[in-house]
């Protein structure tokens, strides 16, 4: 009986992880659908191609700020870059505004909506 | 077959092709809903507007900020999931004649003969200046009219709200600017204040100053919302719409005044490309959500489709075409003075300065004989001093900077070597040009063609094409390193040493311009003429009374502020509907 008892915990503790596994994969999932019907008719994502309006994302989390080989930013996102790297939290702040963490700056985008940003935050960190 | 299943059937064979239409949108169901009273009474909706404006474009967001000044609860449905459409990678240069900066630099343009230029460039085959509406139907006549009455106080409008600041730009000539009918050749171009001196920046400026005043006042604004129905009364009057979201889940949106469409053209919908448009058309660089929209969901209202056969064109690279290049843009500037465009015969076929819409009519060009588009495709071709002295980012130009993106360049250290690359790159995109390869005469006639070419460019006047005679081509000449004997800056001869640069280039679109028939006030028209109650369009997505012309720099844009303060005005105006 306690053996089974343990057999049950276990397999709970199996299935919530898959469950977790899954939720995940579907929110990188629905994120990546959101990320392409909002960034990229400005950005490319993958290793290697070539920028457009915006730079490439690959690689952004862990990428200082306006640090894209070849890309030309607007002086109101350099002044705006000094020291920082892009990382979950200001990504989530850019999202939700961008005109508010570099004023001025060539990209116009506000997104109020935090699950629809987690989700794209989601997938631009598997761009690695 | 059972009727279910031939119905079923029909809905399975709409929604692929819808699917295969619409570019990477989930299957989707355009239309109209008319509701019984009682349905319309007890309909759930998730939300309550004066007036939803569908689209956070160009026409979009002025319109939304019009309305909202005059009291309006204004929501903007966006599909795509940033506001901006095709506004945002714009100059947003906009031609607004009788302007204000015009009056206070004492600059006259006068109604009728504003009337006569656009007349005689939108109707040429029927223009006749001793009629009372110059050979424009009435219809045209009263939206040309609508546009010099109306750009620049909505325009002023903009401007004294802090939503658009302009700046004057007043040495930049109109496309024709050498006709008799153009009185005020110089002078209707306004740009957003805070933008590049280059001019190319325009759009991005603006979408950030309107849509942080349309944030400032209270429109709200909800992107990722794909309208794809409107909701229609007992009476026939538009009570709302309904939009899918990012999500996959609907939403209701009730209008009490209007539903104002202003979701662009066609320009991503090949289906509709390919039945509407003349000769082919490659995409362009238009919003990627500008997939016709408008025009299907107006398909169920007994509209009056109206110049569906214009776009706004310009020439674009095939291979960033191909690849949906988020850089991709018209090529507006053909920058290089040592560069020509020649076909697969290696001739040249038309005035490379022309404003971009006019060079597109080349790609069309058809032989009857062979039965052949002989101009499909162009090549533009040039050298290492225009590479070294011409090379921009700006305006579309193919000649880049290094570290640019240049997939579209093709590169050889001699003529020959140069031919065999383009036509690997004609072998790769086969599929999409017809099979069309360069013809085997292709490297004796380009060195005929340079030879002549250089002459000319030594000459300074091309014999051919004229190029470089006209005002509106120096416009578009791109930098050039000006040469101490250069008789005419739009040319200098081409080295036939190599290396040698080329590109491919196809016709594109900044955007289409038909769609339901409007009145000068934006509300869409019924087949008899009648308006339908509550239901607006402006911009792309309607007919535009230009017919083919491309009038000037911000043509487009100058016009469609007006009719957007026109169709505001109109729509607030209107009774609540129940």
């Amino acid at each position: 009986m306690r053996h089974i008892q343990i057999m049950s915990i276990a397999l709970a503790a199996c299935l919530s992880l898959a469950t977790a596994a899954a939720r995940s994969q579907d929110e990188i999932a629905l994120g990546k659908t959101l990320t392409t019907n909002n960034c990229a008719v400005c950005h490319a994502f993958g290793q290697g191609e070539p920028n457009g309006q915006g730079p490439n994302l690959f690689g952004i989390i862990g990428r200082p700020l306006a640090a894209a080989p070849g890309f030309k930013y607007s002086a109101a996102m350099k002044a705006a870059a000094a020291g920082k790297v892009w990382d979950e939290k200001l990504l989530d702040q850019w999202l939700t505004d961008t005109q508010v963490v570099a004023p001025g700056n060539a990209m116009t985008y506000f997104e109020g909506d935090e699950a629809r940003r987690r989700k794209i935050i989601a997938y631009l960190r598997t761009l690695h | 077959m059972t009727q279910d299943n031939r119905s079923a059937q029909r809905a399975q064979s709409r929604r692929n092709f819808i699917k295969a239409a619409g570019a990477g949108t989930a299957a989707a169901t355009f239309g109209a809903v008319t509701l019984p009273a009682s349905a319309a009474a007890n309909l759930k909706f998730d939300a309550e507007f004066d007036i939803v404006v569908c689209g956070g474009g160009g026409g979009g967001l002025p319109c939304a900020l019009f309305s909202r000044w005059l009291g309006n609860r204004v929501a903007i449905l966006e599909k795509a999931g940033s506001v901006g459409g095709t506004a945002a990678k714009a100059a947003f240069w906009y031609w607004v004649p009788n302007n204000e900066a015009m009056k206070r630099a004492g600059i006259a343009d006068p109604k009728p003969d504003f009337l006569k230029y656009v007349a005689r460039l939108s109707r040429p085959e029927q223009y006749d200046p001793s009629l009372p509406k110059l050979g424009l139907s009435e219809w045209e006549y009263e939206m040309c009219e609508a546009i010099y009455d109306s750009a620049s106080p909505a325009a002023e409008l903009l401007a004294s709200k802090g939503a658009l600041p302009y700046r004057h730009e007043a040495a930049v000539p109109d496309y024709w600017a050498e006709l008799p009918e153009d009185k005020a050749p110089r002078g209707r171009v306004l740009f957003p204040k805070d933008g590049l001196p280059s001019m190319s920046d325009g759009g991005r400026v603006a979408i950030r100053t309107m849509s942080t005043a349309a944030r400032r006042d209270g429109v709200e604004i909800r992107t990722g919302y794909r309208v794809q129905k409107v909701l229609l009364n007992s009476a026939g009057a538009v009570i709302g719409v309904e939009a899918l979201t990012e999500e996959g889940t609907t939403f209701r949106a009730r209008a009490k005044k209007a539903v104002v469409f202003a979701t662009g053209g066609f320009t991503h919908d090949p289906e509709l490309r390919k039945n509407f448009l003349h000769g082919a058309v490659y995409g362009g660089c238009a919003a990627l959500t500008n997939e016709g929209d408008f025009v299907r969901i107006s398909s169920a209202l007994d509209v009056q489709l109206r110049n569906m056969n214009y776009s706004w064109m310009a020439p674009i690279s095939l291979e960033k075409a191909i690849a949906k290049d988020g850089s991709l843009s018209g090529i507006f500037t053909p920058t290089g003075d040592s560069m020509i465009y020649v076909n697969k015969h290696g001739k040249r076929v038309v005035n490379e300065k022309l404003a971009y819409n006019e060079v597109c009519a080349s790609f069309s060009e058809w032989d009857g004989a062979k039965g052949e588009y002989p101009n499909l495709a162009l090549i533009s071709i040039w050298d290492q001093q225009a590479q070294d002295n011409c090379a921009s980012d700006d305006y579309g130009s193919l000649i880049v900077p290094p570290g640019s993106n240049d997939r579209h360049v093709i590169r050889g250290n001699t003529l020959a070597e140069l031919a065999a690359v383009i036509r690997e790159r004609l072998a790769k995109y086969s599929s999409a040009i017809g099979g069309m390869d360069l013809s085997d005469d292709f490297i004796d006639n380009l060195q005929a063609t340079l030879k002549r070419f250089n002459g000319f460019a030594q000459a300074g006047k091309d014999a051919d094409f004229h190029r470089g005679e006209r005002v509106v081509e120096k416009l578009f000449n791109g930098s050039v390193k000006k040469k101490a004997n250069q008789k005419n800056e739009t040319m200098w001869p081409i080295s036939t040493k190599g290396p040698c640069y080329a590109a491919l280039i196809v016709a594109g679109n900044l955007d289409t311009k038909g769609g339901p028939k409007t009145n000068s006030n934006g509300q869409v028209l019924d087949v008899s003429g009648v308006p339908i109650k509550g239901l607006y369009g402006i911009g792309n997505c309607v007919a535009s009374a230009s017919a083919r012309a491309y009038w000037a720099g911000g043509g487009t844009l100058g016009p469609i502020l007006a009719f957007a303060y026109r169709a505001a005005n109109t729509a607030h105006t209107e009774s609540a509907s129940t």
